[in-house]
């Protein structure tokens, strides 16, 4: 599947997922991140070994249960257009439903694992890794709160019947909002959970 | 394949790589060798959530350029990053 997905032609043009306005600001936030990981290569290359240790103080579980439960939600919201598309608008709801549950997953994970960072004693003065990793994360943490608000928010539009399979820009809109927060979750993960 | 068989497909290999991914850590014998392979990791599920989950495929160019720009740079600079870090780090010295 993926051979064939990667080696297909391409479009010379093409559609707007969603809207432009959502694509503003997908694109103020793939900004702020890669101004944001500038930083962590910046202090990773002046900190290698800090940062080769690192993701050993850290938990693997926790990193790699935000990767399962953001990747779920994102398949969910596939799911979900995929349906609105097909006029189920029923199905639509049960799988913006999933992906608000996989969704809170994240929050959830989060606080066990901060409460398990303070009990190893990875708090703000633990060094320039754990401060790097609390910058980025947290910075994470917040882009899915205005996710998940955002997933409330076209459940209740899903749910009140104010789009169908012609028109759901909405709905399109805040799935490429929540992919591209899955896609900056899965660089985060390897550069503090995985990178020796 | 069905649109809908093609997701589930692609949640199934993106669980798979990232449960297999996370073995990697860890493992720092070779630490060059492990960010290149965590880096082709990165890749590969970065591209296929741009392509089956966000549909950069039928996207219009400059948004499909953009993010593609993005999700192939971040995996080429972890591994320049761990072949020149002391370039880097000689180079924004200045800024430490």
């Amino acid at each position: 599947m993926s051979a064939a997905t990667l080696t297909s032609p391409m479009p010379s043009t093409g559609r707007i997922p969603g809207n432009k306005a959502m694509w503003v600001g997908i694109f103020c936030e793939v900004t702020e991140f890669a101004l944001m990981f500038a930083v962590y290569f910046i202090a990773r290359a002046h900190h290698p070994e800090v940062f080769a240790a690192g993701p050993a103080r850290l938990s693997l579980l926790a990193g790699t249960g935000y990767t399962l439960m953001l990747l779920t939600s994102g398949w969910c919201v596939a799911h979900a257009v995929h349906a609105m598309r097909a006029s189920r608008q029923q199905a639509c709801l049960r799988w913006l439903t999933g992906a608000l549950l996989f969704g809170l997953g994240y929050p959830v994970i989060k606080l066990i694992e901060v409460r398990w960072n303070l009990a190893h004693g990875l708090d703000g003065s633990a060094g320039i890794f754990v401060v790097t990793y609390y910058y980025l994360t947290f910075n994470h943490l917040i882009h899915v709160f205005w996710g998940l608000l955002g997933l409330g928010w076209v459940m209740l539009r899903t749910g009140t019947g104010s789009y169908s399979a012609d028109d759901h820009v909405g709905l399109e809109a805040f799935a490429c909002y929540w992919h591209t927060t899955d896609i900056i979750w899965l660089m985060i993960f390897p550069l503090f959970y995985l990178l020796p | 394949m069905s649109e809908t068989r093609k997701l589930d497909l692609t949640w199934l290999v993106l669980v798979l790589l990232s449960v297999v991914g996370a073995g990697l850590g860890g493992t720092a014998d070779d630490r060059f060798g492990v960010s290149v392979l965590v880096a082709l990791v990165m890749a590969v599920k970065l591209r296929l959530v741009c392509d089956n989950f966000l549909e950069l495929r039928t996207a219009t160019p400059r948004i499909r350029q953009l993010m593609y720009a993005f999700t192939h740079g971040m995996p080429l600079l972890v591994i320049l990053s761990s072949a020149f870090g002391g370039t880097l780090a000689r180079l924004t010295g200045a800024l430490v």
